[in-house]
């Protein structure tokens, strides 16, 4: 059969047309105005006069900056691994479970996750309130001293993740159990007959056939922390904000509280630069320690 | 055939009227911020002015997110011509707002139109809406926090005075009197303070700071000679009572309003906002008898901290508003601060002289116990930083949290503060 492929060409270019269009309005003319405005002094709207490089020299003297990224990282160890591993543990779990029951402890552990961030900042609070938290009521029974969770600079990170990571285990936990019901039966069965232990049928089985859904997990986990926003500007409504800032929460403090939209958009520069750096590092990283485990 | 040409031409005798019937009747948007209980005064004070205006002006009016939310997009839609024609804005942000390009000027002229002048209002009040000489809005009313306390729980602790006020008010030691006899008198906290909220506390602390006589800033620089040290005295003082356990520690906003009002912190400070929540529970025979005053006198002289929720006309980019359109958001203007008496029943103190002069308002309790304090009243610094959500809001309230529950020591708080500003 003969075909054109000047024909077959343009067809093509017909159909990704539309999301070229969408991709370049919404995503690369943005990007590049971002990079743009980072050398002007720029308000949040409007023009501002080209400045160079002066909005990024001073983020090495800026003492919220540094704040910020040390939170930011602080808070990726917090989450990253730990979520994922946890995320695993329950899938391993949840898969030795059959029918409806395992479809019921599933939808016990994925309900979180559709929950909006609102809503889930109104639970903890409910929960940890200083005056008014169900746990605090708990603590007074136990007689342990109350603690000011969202309001010390010590709890706020760990507490925060920790909600962070029982929100959003629920995803991670489907990726996983998809994963683990892929691993067909006959190589357990072929590990049974060989009379391996449970914890080598782990290690030479499972381990190494589910790395690649837990390196995609590690990866998404990752980008997904570094830009955390949301809990951390609910929690830290009124209490402490400038101690306990992250990068996302930094450029939206300068683009909408300070009202400089130039030095707003030299910090988002850095944390995509950042993420870009973070994730291919990750993605090599697993890929090449994956490679050799196998 | 004929039936079309029927049809038509009722359809255009329709259309006819139906523009008409717009021309004569002009829509103004209003946007505000005001949800709490004196939202629901705002939306009778609305309905009333449809009510008073049918077939001329009609008021159609939304309700924002206060603070940030409601600024960053009062921002955007000026940016794009779609801000409305009328919104309510904090006289502590006008600096900010003329900066951005947000605000229309309120000419001589317009003031005629409303009827309203500079003779009507506090001198204060006044200097907070006027930048280099030229108005950007009109004041609404002025909002102080003010003290509100338990008369039953400080009759037993033996700390109310004859006048219905509570004893001490002249002076820290008199104060920190009361206050501890409250708490052998068996009170849990004498005084709830929203000590978890750094960006409420401001307003207790800047109080504090120009009792003594303090500035924020002097001819651009951020605490100037001794208004560091006068700083930090206002945080000694509020760092005493926490560590004699007087005051509620990490307590947020809502948590100190129900602990007044369960009757386990025998006095607060707080916003004259709360007002309509005391009334309310009060009229129901859900609360013990209570009342507001001034802020007690700690340092050398009264002064209180207040903001003054105004109107102001938006600067709509590419989008010129229509003589009408402009009369219309002048009446709107006029009308309500003519009527804000109602207004006071949310509270706050009417901006607009001849109302609070009037016999209704000197009979309006605890209003006109408190009201004696407009005489006292300090505003935010006239700085593009400073103002509701601003960047010095932010600064400073970071640091209160941890001083003021014994996480800090105060001068290291000043310290900070002082750094942190001069960052911006």
């Amino acid at each position: 059969m003969l075909r054109n492929r000047r024909k077959e060409a343009l067809f093509a270019g017909l159909l990704v047309a539309p999301f070229v269009a969408i991709y370049g309005l919404v995503f690369v003319y943005p990007t590049i105005k971002l990079f743009m405005i980072s050398f002007t002094d720029a308000p949040l709207i409007g023009e501002g006069s080209y400045v160079g490089l002066e909005n990024y020299t001073r983020l090495a003297s800026d003492r919220r900056f540094a704040t910020a990224v040390w939170n930011t990282g602080y808070f990726v160890l917090l989450t990253v691994v730990p979520g994922t591993l946890v995320a695993f543990a329950i899938a391993l779990g949840v898969n030795r479970l059959a029918g409806r029951l395992q479809a019921a402890v599933l939808a016990l552990f994925f309900l979180p996750y559709i929950l909006p961030v609102s809503v889930v900042y109104l639970i903890w609070d409910w929960t940890l309130n200083f005056q008014f938290g169900i746990a605090m009521h708990l603590f007074d029974l136990f007689g342990i001293p109350r603690v000011p969770v969202f309001k010390s600079s010590a709890w706020f990170m760990p507490a925060v993740g920790l909600i962070t990571i029982w929100w959003t285990a629920g995803f991670s936990i489907l990726l996983f159990l998809a994963g683990l019901r892929t691993i067909p039966a006959e190589i357990y069965e072929a590990a049974a007959l060989d009379n391996s232990s449970r914890w080598a049928t782990f290690r030479r089985i499972t381990w190494p056939l589910m790395w690649p859904v837990t390196a995609l997990v590690l990866t998404i986990q990752l980008i997904l922390q570094l830009k955390i926003f949301d809990q951390v500007y609910l929690f830290s409504t009124g209490g402490r904000p400038n101690d306990n800032l992250v990068l996302v929460y930094y450029v939206f403090q300068r683009a909408f509280q300070s009202d400089q939209g130039g030095r707003a958009a030299a910090v988002a520069v850095v944390l995509f630069v950042i993420v870009m750096v973070v994730s291919v590092l990750n993605f090599q990283l697993t890929r090449l320690s994956g490679g050799r485990t196998r | 055939m004929p039936n079309w040409f029927k049809l038509s031409k009722a359809l255009l005798v329709a259309g006819g009227l139906m523009t008409s019937v717009a021309h004569a009747e002009e829509t103004v948007i209003w946007w505000d911020f005001l949800s709490g209980g004196d939202g629901v005064r705002m939306k009778q004070l609305i309905s009333d002015f449809n009510a008073a205006h049918q077939g001329k002006i009609k008021i159609d009016a939304t309700t924002l997110e206060w603070g940030t939310p409601f600024y960053s997009k009062v921002q955007t839609s000026v940016a794009v011509g779609e801000a409305p024609d009328i919104m309510t804005y904090h006289a502590s942000r006008i600096p900010l707002g003329v900066k951005q390009g947000v605000l229309q000027e309120i000419t001589p002229d317009d003031w005629k139109a409303m009827g309203l002048s500079q003779s009507d209002y506090d001198a204060a009040t006044w200097d907070a809406i006027t930048i280099d000489g030229k108005q950007y809005a009109v004041p609404l009313d002025t909002h102080p926090i003010v003290l509100y306390y338990n008369k039953d729980l400080l009759k037993k602790a033996g700390a109310l005075g004859d006048d219905g006020r509570p004893k001490g008010m002249a002076s820290r030691e008199g104060f920190t009197a009361t206050l501890r006899a409250l708490k052998e008198a068996g009170v849990k906290y004498p005084l709830g303070s929203v000590t978890a909220d750094g960006n409420f506390m401001f307003r207790t602390i800047y109080s504090f700071m120009g009792q003594q006589g303090g500035e924020l800033m002097t001819d651009g620089e951020f605490l100037a000679g001794d208004n560091a040290k006068k700083l930090e005295n206002a945080l000694t003082v509020l760092a005493e009572w926490t560590k004699e356990g007087l005051q509620s520690t990490y307590t947020d906003y809502p948590a100190t309003v129900a602990l007044f009002t369960s009757g386990e912190a025998a006095m607060m400070i707080n916003g004259v906002w709360e007002v309509p929540t005391m009334t309310d529970l009060h009229k129901n025979g859900k609360l013990f008898e209570w009342g507001a005053v001034e802020l007690p006198v700690i340092f050398d002289k009264p002064a209180t901290y207040a903001d003054s929720h105004t109107f102001a006309i938006p600067a709509n980019k590419g989008k010129d508003m229509t003589p009408e359109k402009r009369a219309a958001v002048l009446e709107v203007v006029s009308w309500i601060s003519k009527n804000s008496l109602f207004w006071a029943t949310a509270g706050h103190i009417p901006a607009y002289g001849p109302v609070t002069q009037s016999a209704e308002y000197k009979a309006m309790e605890p209003n006109a116990t408190y009201s004696s304090l407009t005489a006292n009243m300090i505003f935010d610094p006239k700085t593009p930083l400073a103002g509701i959500a601003g960047p010095i809001f932010d600064v400073m309230s970071n640091f209160f949290v941890p001083t003021l529950n014994g996480e800090m020591e105060p001068s290291k708080a000043v310290e900070e503060i002082k750094a942190g500003l001069e960052d911006l």
